[in-house]
């Protein structure tokens, strides 16, 4: 796990140095040795050390040998880097001999109890311990006698716990009593019996025991969701983020052979620091759906959807369009806040270049932001579109009530483009569109919108393209391609700057990054950012803007 | 001959003694109180300070230092916890100030208080002192009737309240850091030093733990006796007289007070009335079970912290355990490492896993399973703990490994040898 800068750098101020195997280390003033090293991509072995939680020094792996603490005189005995603080000019030495036998000693321990069964084990491949043992262990065991057993034990609803791998480290223990607060997880026992469980005996119901997991260093807490599906150094890993709800929080993709098997938080200090929820977790089962997918262009025919090809589709739409020669009125657009920043912006520029009009209308429901004194608490939102804040800062119109739609479908519109989903509880609205005289719909699944469509153009779902979102904070991320596509889908921005061609404009874009440009151009809010600059960690809006539909609300007790 | 010094034990020697309030107060008691309350804060810490006197808990830290460590104007309220879980094997001195003189050490405590600025000190005692807590409580409870605890101890104005809380029965609460936690409420584990309870103790304010044979000794150091009597009782850097808790295989055990500048000898052949039954000495261990073991040859030294320190081996809490010619220190050794595996709070990597394992060789040894591969394996397991741990456990356990495997390796090969 890498560390992220929890504190404000001012590179104004020279920060104070010290020095790990003579190599400079900048460090905050009462910042601790292993918190600076690991910032400065320097190794130190630990397994209890977690930079969002308390320090206990406990596993005493990131042992450490402090030949100068800063005033010539050197540390009587090894030290352990997360607990001791930086000093200026001090010198710190990883590599020597002192150190490997420390850290030797602590592995040759922790194996004493700890089960060989690495080839059963689901962390195998992403364990620390088996790390550490083969890069700092000596190989053999003195220990000849059996070890420690405890039965198995169900904990919770979204991990499992198999107590024989513990190596105590409390790292689970600290999360529920420092992360999400609800102190329902807690060591037991004590000395060589120490063990972890939950309190009266009871499943965890909490909404984010997938972190217990991925901060377990051992095979101790799995997940129930991924366990025994694929080895873990199969799977490759993109950079992404959750489009679950509007937190975004970033995340890794895991796939394999074009099917994803799990979402890892990756942290980022601005969005969701190390941290996601379980059912942002779940959502990888919508991106191996297979079974709704609309997988190749679809056209009605004497009432029936039939296959066509993408020319035919594109080629129908422009028929029709030119018979009917829609007044801007005449034509309306209906998006989901599922779309990308990239296809709201299309969508709004192909009804304002193609028919003048700007009636792109998405629904805007009220939501609910949790309050709490517990970071991650905030993580979750009632909002579960990826792109709400997109939307209000293209200005797509909508409201809470969705009358502002109502009222333009009343005045029987002959064009309608559907992007997503959106008013999929809206009956009426979808009684209206329906005698529509062309419907369009673009989408990656099937609903009730492509069975009213005249025509229906596969889209891709956000694991499968590069766009990018604006989360709730109006911070702009995107999203990287993870895995493969069906054959004939199109990412949704493609889709609408073909649209446009068909239609006779000229929309000169040929990759997602020539839209974001044009966007950010052509848009008060997006202007100054660039698709580059977003990177890793995202870039908030220059212009933001107060949300009116959010309402903030205390966690439940 | 050596004899015993009266100070802390000075009511308790006095058969016509009575260990009410009333009783102590016609021994001359709360006078030092009083005239401490007509000091500063600061003059009595510097008066501590000048004593020298060092903790009687096992580290021997000087506790005027300690006091003084304690900041000023943090905003934050300051507390004085006494720490009454007297749980080193081997110690029984606190138990028996506590039972047979509980106002001496409230005295003390009181004076600290007031030295310290705590406005609510706390008594952590251990929860098996049944007659300890029920004798602390009386007496508390007759300080309060007599106002001296509550607003307005002797027309001083300084509010002071006493809480006395017992613990569950672990060894690692007497740790200070762990002590703070198991009195927060907390599963008693050691904290991460710094920042120290001086710092950061209970709740997280500026705290001094002090031993309850530390505190005692105050009404004597400020009161009648002063800094010069104190200091005269020990050589340098070791004064005042200290409880002995002599035990094993002499003749009169007991808790005796003794001066700094006692040879061991003495202390066992004269005080403790030699070995019983006319055996000869095999060995002492000198500072509680976790201080290293001594052998017959070593014992011609002055009892007091630094000498025993030069023969690398500690003063502790001055529980002498002795032991004669008979004695099996492989069933020794084997029992203390059990008690350690016992009482590891488990949360450190090598004390938690090294004091189960020492303890699963040691019982190979007693089974008749030792070998000299067994020998270096557990004297390895035992250095491997040394130094490597969060608090002293770790040490504790270590030492004793260490130093009976050094001093006795015979013993060991015997259990063996003739396989």
């Amino acid at each position: 796990m890498t560390s992220g800068n929890i504190m404000p750098i001012n590179n104004e101020l020279k920060m104070p140095v010290f020095h790990i195997d003579d190599q400079p280390v900048e460090f905050h003033p009462g910042e601790k040795i292993l918190s600076a090293a690991l910032r400065n991509g320097e190794k130190i072995p630990h397994y209890c050390y977690h930079p969002g939680m308390s320090i206990v020094a406990t596993c005493r792996m990131c042992v450490v040998d402090i030949v100068d603490l800063g005033n010539g005189r050197p540390a009587p005995k090894l030290q352990t880097a997360c607990s001791v603080d930086a000093a200026e000019g001090m010198k710190i030495e990883t590599m020597n001999q002192k150190v490997e036998e420390g850290r030797k000693l602590v592995n040759e321990f922790l194996l004493i109890n700890h089960p060989l069964d690495c080839p059963i084990c689901d962390q195998s491949g992403e364990c620390t311990l088996q790390d550490y043992s083969f890069e700092y262990g000596s190989g053999k065991s003195e220990m000849d006698y059996s070890k420690r057993v405890y039965g198995w034990r169900d904990i919770g609803t979204f991990v499992s716990l198999e107590r024989n791998r513990c190596i105590q480290c409390s790292r689970c223990d600290r999360f529920t009593r420092e992360i999400t607060g609800t102190n329902e997880f807690g060591m037991f026992n004590r000395g060589h019996e120490l063990t972890v469980d939950t309190y009266t005996d009871r499943p965890m119901t909490n909404k984010f025991q997938g972190n217990m997991a991925d901060i377990c260093p051992v095979g101790a807490i799995t997940e129930k969701e991924f366990r025994f599906k694929r080895r873990v150094w199969k799977l490759k890993k993109i950079r992404s983020i959750c489009t679950g709800c509007s937190t975004g929080c970033n995340i890794t993709i895991e796939h394999d052979r074009n099917e994803v098997f799990r979402l890892k938080p990756h942290e980022n200090q601005n969005v969701n620091k190390w941290w996601m929820c379980d059912e942002g977790r779940l959502t990888y089962r919508i991106m191996n759906e297979r079974k709704t997918r609309i997988n190749r262009p679809l056209g009605r025919v004497s009432q029936n959807l039939q296959h066509i090809s993408w020319e035919d589709a594109y080629r129908a739409i422009a028929e029709r369009i030119s018979e009917m020669e829609p007044t801007g009125n005449e034509v309306i657009a209906l998006t989901d806040t599922h779309a990308s920043n990239e296809e709201l912006f299309l969508l709004k520029k192909l009804l304002k270049d193609g028919f003048l009009s700007d009636n792109v209308f998405c629904p805007l429901p009220k939501w609910e932001q949790i309050e709490s004194e517990f970071f991650i608490n905030t993580l979750i939102t009632t909002d579960k579109t990826p792109n709400r804040a997109g939307a209000l800062a293209l200005k797509i119109k909508g409201d809470a009530e969705n009358a502002e739609v109502k009222k333009i479908i009343d005045g029987e519109p002959k064009v309608v483009i559907i992007l997503g989903n959106p008013f999929e509880t809206e009956h009426e609205i979808q009684q209206k569109i329906k005698p529509a005289q062309l419907v369009v719909h673009i989408g990656s699944y099937h609903n009730c919108w492509s069975e009213i469509a005249d025509v229906v153009l596969p889209g891709q779902f956000y694991s499968e393209k590069k766009v990018t979102f604006t989360n709730k904070l109006q911070q702009v991320q995107s999203t990287d391609i993870a895995v493969q596509s069906l054959r004939r889908s199109r990412p949704e921005w493609q889709i609408i700057v073909e649209l446009a061609h068909a239609l006779g404009h000229k929309f000169n874009f040929s990759n997602v990054n020539q839209v974001f440009a044009a966007m950010a151009e052509e848009t008060k809010a997006f202007s100054g950012l660039s698709f580059d600059q977003i990177g890793d960690q995202g870039m908030k809006l220059k212009q933001t803007f107060k949300d009116t539909g959010m309402k903030l609300v205390q966690a439940p007790a | 001959m050596a004899e015993e010094t009266l100070v802390l034990f000075k009511n308790i020697r006095n058969p016509k003694y009575s260990k009410s309030l009333e009783g102590y107060k016609k021994a001359g008691g709360y006078q030092t109180l009083k005239k401490v309350f007509g000091m500063k804060p600061n003059e009595v810490v510097q008066t501590v300070k000048d004593s020298g006197v060092r903790g009687r808990g096992g580290a021997g830290f000087p506790t005027g230092l300690k006091w003084s460590f304690m900041p000023n104007g943090t905003g934050k309220p300051s507390y004085l916890i006494a720490n009454a879980d007297e749980s080193e094997p081997g110690t029984c001195k606190d138990r028996e100030l506590m039972l047979k003189d509980p106002h001496l050490f409230l005295e003390g405590m009181l004076i600290g208080c007031y030295a310290v600025g705590c406005h609510h000190g706390y008594i952590y005692i251990r929860g098996e002192f049944f007659p300890a807590i029920k004798s602390l409580n009386t007496a508390v409870e007759e300080l309060y009737a007599d106002g001296l605890l509550g607003p307005d101890p002797l027309g001083s104005g300084f509010h002071l309240d006493l809480t006395i809380h017992s613990g569950a029965g672990a060894y690692i609460c007497g740790e200070e850091s762990a002590l703070l936690d198991s009195l927060e409420g907390k599963r008693g584990q050691p904290r991460v030093k710094p920042p120290f309870p001086a710092i950061s103790g209970f709740n997280g304010c500026p705290t001094s733990v002090n031993n309850v044979e530390t505190l005692a000794c105050m009404p004597f150091i400020l009161g009648d006796g002063g800094v010069e009597a104190f200091k005269s009782f020990g050589p340098e850097n070791n004064s005042g007289t200290h409880l002995v808790s002599l035990s094993g295989h002499v003749n009169k055990p007991g808790v005796y007070e003794l001066r700094m500048d006692v040879n061991m000898k003495d202390i066992i052949y004269g005080i403790g009335g030699g070995i019983r039954n006319g055996k000869k000495l095999k060995g002492v261990i000198p500072g509680g079970s976790s201080s290293s073991v001594m052998t017959a040859d070593e014992v011609d030294v002055l009892y007091n912290f630094d000498e025993l320190a030069n023969i690398d081996t500690m003063l502790g809490s001055a529980a002498m355990m002795v032991f004669d010619e008979d004695t099996d220190v492989v069933q020794l050794l084997h029992r203390i490492t059990r008690f350690y595996a016992h009482e590891s709070c488990g949360q450190c990597t090598p004390c938690r896993e090294g004091t189960h394992w020492s303890r699963n060789i040691l019982r190979d040894f007693l089974n008749g399973n030792g070998s000299d591969e067994k020998l270096r394996r557990l004297d390895r397991v035992g250095g491997n703990m040394l130094g490597t741990t969060l608090c002293a456990l770790g040490d504790a356990a270590a030492l004793p490994i260490q130093s009976f495997v050094k001093k006795f390796p015979d013993d060991f090969r015997k259990y063996y040898a003739n396989k």
